[in-house]
């Protein structure tokens, strides 16, 4: 079985996070940068099935060059190799573009499964997987809290907010995870040691066949016009119980709908 | 000059990290809750579940050759580890660890206590200190007779670490008192709690406490001699030398963890209408807390690199341990003091480091200690200033 592994590099959701001033994308220099969490669940779902049925793990990121230690700490979990698409005409990407030039990447894996976490902690559009799965052909297996493998078919419980539906589709797929689906695995102290001598293939926009035009900002379907810090959450409403307390706290509920 | 980590060295950091903050942070609060009830704040199962869990992705024995099953990790290494598990108030240390001079037993000895102790199954103690001698280690007076093919071992061993729980100790005593245990006249052996010593527990001003051990005739067949006869007092030495770097390691998390507690409390704690961080006098406690702790963070790590250097690490490792133990003993001053009465109070921990890193100018070689190593050395040349 061989899977590819969507990994991204986002600013630590635990930390202070900001839009740049100038061309209000994600201020990466500022933020301390990590692997997008649900991203973790996705290489650990990876490791878990070809440790079960054999084959090869691949990660495959596009992000700035410093994206790199993200890539490592993937490797250092168990992945063989890494593929990094680094570009300058990327920046500003939207996430159609993003999925023309990872679904061009993927075009020389040779993928049985493509696995991705459901969402981005820093974009949050939950549209890649599906994007993805429209550009190769294949199916969109998303937002799964179980994947099982039974020779080419694939079985995913996906996750709704009533229950779970059971989707069935045949490789190559691309399937999504939700933070349910297990518990990643620390990078071991061996797979820390060894990550370093793992291969990582980084390939440029013409290696993969795709024209700057088409992406970054100057082929982005959707742009940030403005952003605005949230505001500062204001001063609560003091209800004085003058022997009506109940009654006025309930008003306030049913005025704000809650009831 | 690279003042940067290794990939290596970043990564296994950041696994120790994210190990402290989804494993064992969340029993902080239990932690404290039992303490306050004067009860152990860790269970001996407790730390031995969380240390198999850390063995599952080889966090196991950071000290320990790899032959032994560990992870025979650069000191540099070790020291950014000892600094996460500063971090938190929980009494966790990773498993897989023996006494630095255990490692010097003979192979029926190794099978005995060595390979049970990195396992685990068995708790050692290192008994060198006695009331009558702490620093001065070579006054010890605890004697070892020998009697046909056994030592007979009579006196008194205090402040020890772990002697409450531990099943054997390595205990130093005299062996030929003409010659005094600096020349060869101290031995070290390896005692079963089994063969008659008995522990009594020191209470402390911090959480638990070191043991008294008392020794009446107890018999110790020569086979449990570690290492030879009349080597014992160099085996202390080179086990008391290890924590130099450790100890001062594990007080930089401390002083890490505790000033953003404060830098938190000044943004947000407000006094005359405005937060307190606002204030020069708070400014400058954290300040003042910050560049000592930068200050220690680098002889402490340059400590750690001389021992991989291979170069003689006591200087560099006296001036990090003297240093570091000050830092974290007026860092968390300055934190409580930051906090006001919130931080005098056991609902935070800040009371519980103020109690803790008492010790740490104490143990393992006072600050007088390591003055007087770092001022002798230079005075006799054996140190150069500047290099």
């Amino acid at each position: 079985m061989n899977i590819v592994v969507l990994v991204k590099q986002v600013p630590d959701s635990g930390a202070e996070r900001s839009l740049r001033a100038d061309d209000n994308t994600v201020d990466r220099g500022a933020a301390s940068n990590v692997i997008n969490e649900m991203d973790e669940y996705a290489i650990e779902e990876a490791l878990k099935i070809t440790e079960a049925h054999g084959g090869e793990v691949t990660v495959l990121t596009m992000g700035p060059a410093g994206a790199s230690d993200s890539i490592r700490k993937a490797l250092s979990m168990g992945p063989a190799k890494a593929v990094h698409i680094v570009d300058d005409a990327l920046r500003g990407s939207c996430a159609v573009s993003t999925s023309k030039v990872i679904a061009a990447a993927l075009g020389g894996l040779n993928a049985d499964i493509i696995l991705c976490g459901s969402e981005s902690t820093d974009g949050r559009v939950q549209v890649l997987p599906h994007m993805l799965a429209e550009r190769l052909g294949v199916a969109a297996l998303t937002g799964a809290r179980k994947l099982t493998v039974d020779g080419s078919t694939l079985t995913i419980e996906r996750q709704t907010d009533e229950g779970y539906e059971v989707v069935t589709a045949s490789t190559p797929a691309v399937v999504s995870v939700w933070d349910t689906i297990n518990e990643p695995r620390y990078p071991s102290f061996k797979g820390i040691m060894a990550a370093k001598k793992k291969p990582v293939d980084t390939k440029s926009l013409a290696d993969l066949g795709v024209d700057a035009s088409e992406v970054g900002f100057a082929g982005a379907t959707s742009t940030v016009l403005d952003h605005a810090q949230r505001p500062p959450r204001s001063a609560g409403q003091k209800v004085v119980d003058e022997g009506d307390g109940g009654v006025k706290l309930v008003e306030y509920l049913a005025t704000e709908k809650f009831v | 000059m690279d003042f940067s980590l290794s990939d290596e060295e970043r990564a296994i950091r950041d696994t120790v990290r994210s190990f402290v903050v989804k494993e064992v942070l969340p029993l902080e609060d239990t932690v404290l809750r039992r303490e306050r009830a004067h009860e152990p704040g860790l269970h001996l199962e407790e730390l031995r579940e969380l240390q198999q869990k850390a063995r599952k992705f080889g966090f196991w024995g950071l000290a320990t050759p790899e032959e032994y099953g560990g992870m025979g990790l650069p000191a540099v290494v070790q020291s950014l580890i000892w600094t996460e598990l500063g971090r938190t108030i929980v009494p966790f240390r990773f498993g897989g660890e023996a006494d630095n001079i255990l490692f010097y037993a003979n192979d029926a000895q190794k099978e005995e206590f060595l390979l049970p102790t990195i396992e685990g199954t068995r708790i050692s103690c290192f008994a060198i200190t006695e009331p009558g001698a702490g620093s001065d280690a070579a006054n010890i007076t605890m004697s070892a007779r020998q009697d046909g093919d056994d030592w007979i071992l009579n006196g008194e061993k205090t402040f020890i670490t772990n002697g409450n729980e531990a099943d054997f100790a390595i205990v130093v005593a005299v062996t030929d008192r003409s010659l005094g245990a600096r020349k060869g006249g101290a031995t070290a052996f390896l005692v079963d709690r089994s063969m008659g010593w008995r522990s009594e527990f020191i209470q402390t001003m911090g959480e638990g406490g070191p043991a008294s051990l008392i020794f009446e005739d107890v018999r110790v067949p020569s086979r449990n001699i570690l290492g030879e006869v009349g080597k014992g007092f160099e085996l202390g030495m080179q086990w008391i030398g290890k924590g130099r770097y450790t100890i001062p390691s594990h007080a930089i998390g401390i002083a890490e963890r505790a000033l953003e507690m404060a830098l938190a409390h000044a943004r947000s704690r407000e006094t005359f209408g405005r937060a307190i961080g606002e204030n020069q006098a708070i400014q400058w406690m954290i300040a003042d807390s910050e560049v000592e702790l930068e200050a220690a963070r680098m002889l402490v790590l340059r400590a750690a690199w001389t021992v991989d250097s291979g170069r003689d690490p006591r200087h560099a490792s006296s001036m990090a341990k003297l240093y570091g133990a000050s830092m974290v003993n007026n860092v968390v001053d300055r934190v409580l003091q930051i906090h006001g009465g919130m931080g005098y109070t056991r609902e935070l921990p800040i009371e519980r480091w103020y109690r803790q890193v008492r010790l740490y100018r104490i143990f393992e070689g006072t600050d007088e200690m390591q003055r007087l190593i770092i001022s002798r050395d230079l005075l006799r040349g054996y140190t150069m200033i500047g290099l």
